[in-house]
């Protein structure tokens, strides 16, 4: 099983492009996204994983996201995801 | 990934400033509603301005801001929608919160410690003023929850007089955000979880436009949201989260569905107009985003809601001021430019003294472009200075919370007043002014003022005023603290300075020069240190700080009835329009707003008054004559003669003196180059500049030329009159 993607804390609007690249890179295999250290996710980058995670599933594969607070969960709701949705990449 | 490259520390020093401002409008809207303002906009103001820091304080993730400025907003909200009228004690409490809210947005810009007790306990305060349920009304911005819209939507009974029982209202909400609006320092998640701080709401987010990651250009959005939100909230307040990205974002507002939240006034009660058959659609959990009917594009002023919706708008729009063109601009790149400037200034001056030594005609085209060029130097002059000249109102801002503080320290009442906040001054000025203002101010309150049951029993109000006034005055600013107390008590001032040995104990002074004493270092007439002044460390402290800027302070007092504290400064700290003059074979520069009249002694005009002071006859009356040279070391006394050349000088308090001078060389403007500390700092020199031959000369500062080395008193200078006339 590949490493997990351990995400950065803070997700704003510099932290998007870096993402995206780190996340093209492991586009070729499941994916675990390890929020562990995140406290804050910003619409940006919410759409760069929103984007990585149906692009692995065109591809057959599967983004698995785990250890984000509940703090972060929240914000995702408040964005209209759970962390499961976003996994899946659906609203 | 975020460290010192973060394009967001740009982003985020920007909101800072714009905080700064935001606090400004803050602080005015608080004042003009403690002076029982009942114009709507004004609460608008205030509320916005709350609004708008706790906007960009989530963008930034300012947690301890966006918590306290919530609340805060929460009470406001409270006060706009007209369910709290605030008395005086809610009024000082809405001060307290601003004075808190601005540290706090400091301490954040700065990354220091926050003040979470003091947050607590005036959130508490907030609180309680929302009632007994007050609390219940915070919401944590981590509290909030996406709930699920309550779809079994009980229609009213629109019954038309039951509008207060069920007015919530079914708005539909597109938000799709542009790059500038994260360019910015935005973030939709906090304005989502605003919205949703409105009521009950489903948010929805519309991806279809999203590519795939390869294709996708990470800074760039191309989600947008779809909230239904269910409120009792008015368009306008919907509308108000989202303004501060007003046009950073495609905002649409779709109004009530089906809900008869607002009929028209004279509907029929038992006849509502027929709802447009929404209630299958509205039922749809998720419904498709298609065009709303009455959608309302971000800015457009007609809201789509009833006449009350539209009411609030109408009110808002005059409050939006017209947009200003301002670019924001580092001062130190304006400081490069004044320095340029400076030596502009120098290099004119050196061009002009080598045409005059080359003997060339004044009507030549070389002198005559020589002219043109010091007129667009003199322009270029004013209009950088005019870049660096700011209002002293944010300066006066900070006054009033010294005001605020510091009577609560010495339980007095205290009203500020004050005037000419308008009026514009060097920026470096107004910040090397802050202390010995705060000082003043501060001495005003604790010292200036009778206590409030002592004001009663004189039959006074029992709030003192203390008056904070600046204009500009004969090319300098003028900037006076005035209190309505007891005045200087002169008997007690000379005693403490003949007791701690600064006078002698028979010393005959005038009231002014009794005054004056308060300005000797180490003199402290409170007969109790408090712990806000009066340890003797204050006003001969203020007078150093208001000289080095190049101004002098003056004081004004009548017992019973009030002290003014006069502080005159020069415009700018720059450039000066001097007169230089030759004594003693040196060239020295007087600030020519001094100057009021050139003289050419007559042989009657001189009379002594005693050995080595003299007076000169001027317009009927006497002046001290000062010879410049003999005060400045330059020469030994020597004997005035018939035909000398004398300048008259009127300083800022009045007072008048003759210069004896050996020429007048000529008029203009020139650069001030401070004298650092390195320098001996010499009684009456108070800066250097270079003159266009490449020669240094000393700046004189007048006033303190005279009082420094003068031998003549007003008082005997009065005496001389009465003598010379009785003669």
């Amino acid at each position: 099983m590949t490493e997990p993607l351990v995400l950065q804390p803070k997700l704003d609007l510099p932290a998007a492009a870096p993402l995206a690249e780190e996340l093209k890179a492991r586009l070729d295999g499941d994916l675990v996204i390890d929020g562990k250290e995140v406290t804050q996710l910003g619409a940006l980058c919410l759409q760069v994983l929103l984007a990585a995670a149906i692009s692995l599933k065109g591809k057959g594969h599967k983004m698995t996201m785990t250890h984000f607070s509940d703090k972060v969960v929240e914000q995702m709701a408040q964005m209209g995801f759970s962390p499961e949705t976003l996994a899946e990449g659906r609203a | 990934m975020s460290d010192q490259n973060d394009p967001m520390a740009e982003i985020r020093a920007s909101f800072f400033i714009e905080c700064e401002e935001l606090m400004e409008a803050l602080q005015d809207g608080l004042q003009e509603l403690d002076d029982g303002s009942e114009e709507p906009e004004t609460i608008n103001v205030v509320f916005r301005a709350v609004h708008s820091i706790k906007g960009g304080a989530g963008a930034f993730g300012l947690e301890a801001l966006v918590r306290f400025a919530h609340r805060y907003e929460t009470v406001l909200d409270e006060v706009r929608n007209g369910s709290l009228q605030p008395d005086s004690e809610a009024m000082k409490l809405f001060f307290l919160a601003a004075d808190h809210l601005s540290d706090l947005v400091r301490a954040c810009r700065d990354e220091t410690e926050l003040d979470e007790a003091t947050s607590d306990e005036l959130l508490t305060r907030l609180d309680a003023l929302l009632g007994e349920d007050g609390g219940s009304e915070e919401v944590e911005p981590e509290e909030f929850e996406v709930q699920g819209l309550s779809l079994a939507l009980d229609l009213p009974d629109l019954d038309v007089d039951d509008t207060e029982a069920n007015d919530s209202t079914l708005y539909t909400v597109r938000f799709k955000p542009e790059q500038e609006l994260f360019a910015t320092g935005n973030e939709p998640l906090m304005l989502l979880r605003n919205l949703c701080d409105l009521g009950e709401a489903t948010v929805r987010c519309n991806f279809d436009d999203l590519p795939s990651l390869t294709d996708l250009a990470p800074e760039t959005p191309y989600v947008e949201w779809i909230i239904e939100l269910k409120t009792e909230a008015a368009e306008p307040e919907i509308r108000d989260i989202f303004e501060f990205v007003d046009g950073l974002c495609e905002l649409e507002i779709t109004g009530p569905q089906g809900e008869a939240a607002a009929p028209a006034p004279d509907a029929p009660a038992e006849e509502p107009p027929a709802p447009p058959e929404p209630a299958a659609e509205a039922a749809d959990p998720a419904p498709a985003p298609e065009p709303p009917a009455n959608v309302v594009p971000m800015g457009n002023k007609e809201p789509p809601a009833p006449e009350t919706a539209k009411e609030p708008e109408a009110e808002k729009k005059p409050a939006t001021p017209a947009a200003k063109s301002v670019v924001r601009v580092d001062l130190e790149r304006i400081e490069r430019l004044v320095n340029l400037v400076g030596e502009l200034v120098i290099n004119q001056a050196m061009l002009s003294q080598s045409l005059d030594e080359a003997g060339l005609s004044p009507h030549s085209d070389a002198m005559n472009g020589l002219e043109e060029f010091q007129r667009l130097t003199r322009d270029i002059q004013d209009s950088v200075m005019m870049i660096r000249a700011q209002p002293v109102k944010s300066l006066f801002q900070r006054m009033s919370r010294i005001v605020r503080e510091s009577s609560a320290a010495v339980e007095k009442e205290v009203r500020l007043v004050t005037e000419g906040e308008a009026t514009e001054v060097d920026k470096t000025v107004i910040e090397r002014l802050a202390d010995p203002l705060t000082h003043m101010i501060r001495n005003a309150v604790d010292h200036g003022l009778e206590a409030t049951e002592k004001r009663e029993e004189l039959g006074k109000s029992r709030a003192g005023t203390v008056t904070l006034t600046a204009a500009h005055r004969s090319g300098r600013v003028i900037i006076e603290v005035a209190d309505d107390g007891a005045g200087i008590n002169r008997k007690r001032v000379q005693e403490i300075a003949a007791n701690k040995g600064l006078i002698s104990p028979d010393a005959q002074l005038s009231d002014s020069e009794i005054d004056n004493l308060l300005f000797l270092p180490g003199f402290s007439t409170a007969k109790q240190v408090s712990n806000l002044s009066g340890r003797g460390v204050g006003m001969d402290v203020v007078k150093t700080s208001i000289q080095s800027l190049g101004g002098r302070i003056t004081i004004n007092s009548e017992p019973g009835k009030g002290t003014t504290f006069s502080i005159s400064l020069p415009l700018t700290l720059a450039v000066l329009d001097g007169m230089v003059v030759n004594v003693a074979e040196e060239t020295l520069v007087l600030p020519l707003n001094v100057v009021v009249e050139t003289l050419s002694l007559g042989p009657d005009d001189v009379q002594m008054l005693r050995p080595g002071n003299y007076v000169v006859r001027w317009r009927g009356g006497f002046v001290p004559l000062y010879d410049l040279g003999v005060m400045l070391g330059y020469r030994s006394h020597r004997k005035t003669d018939p035909g000398s050349i004398v300048l008259l000088i009127v300083l800022e308090d009045g007072s008048r003196a003759a210069l004896v001078i050996d020429g007048i060389q000529d008029q203009r403007q020139v650069v001030i180059k401070g004298l650092d500390d390195s320098f001996y700092r010499a009684p009456g020199i108070a800066a250097a500049t270079i003159l266009g031959d490449g020669q240094i000369a000393l700046i004189l500062d007048p006033a303190d030329v005279i009082s420094g080395m003068g031998h003549i008193r007003g008082t005997d200078l009065m005496l001389s009159e009465r003598k010379i006339a009785n003669e």
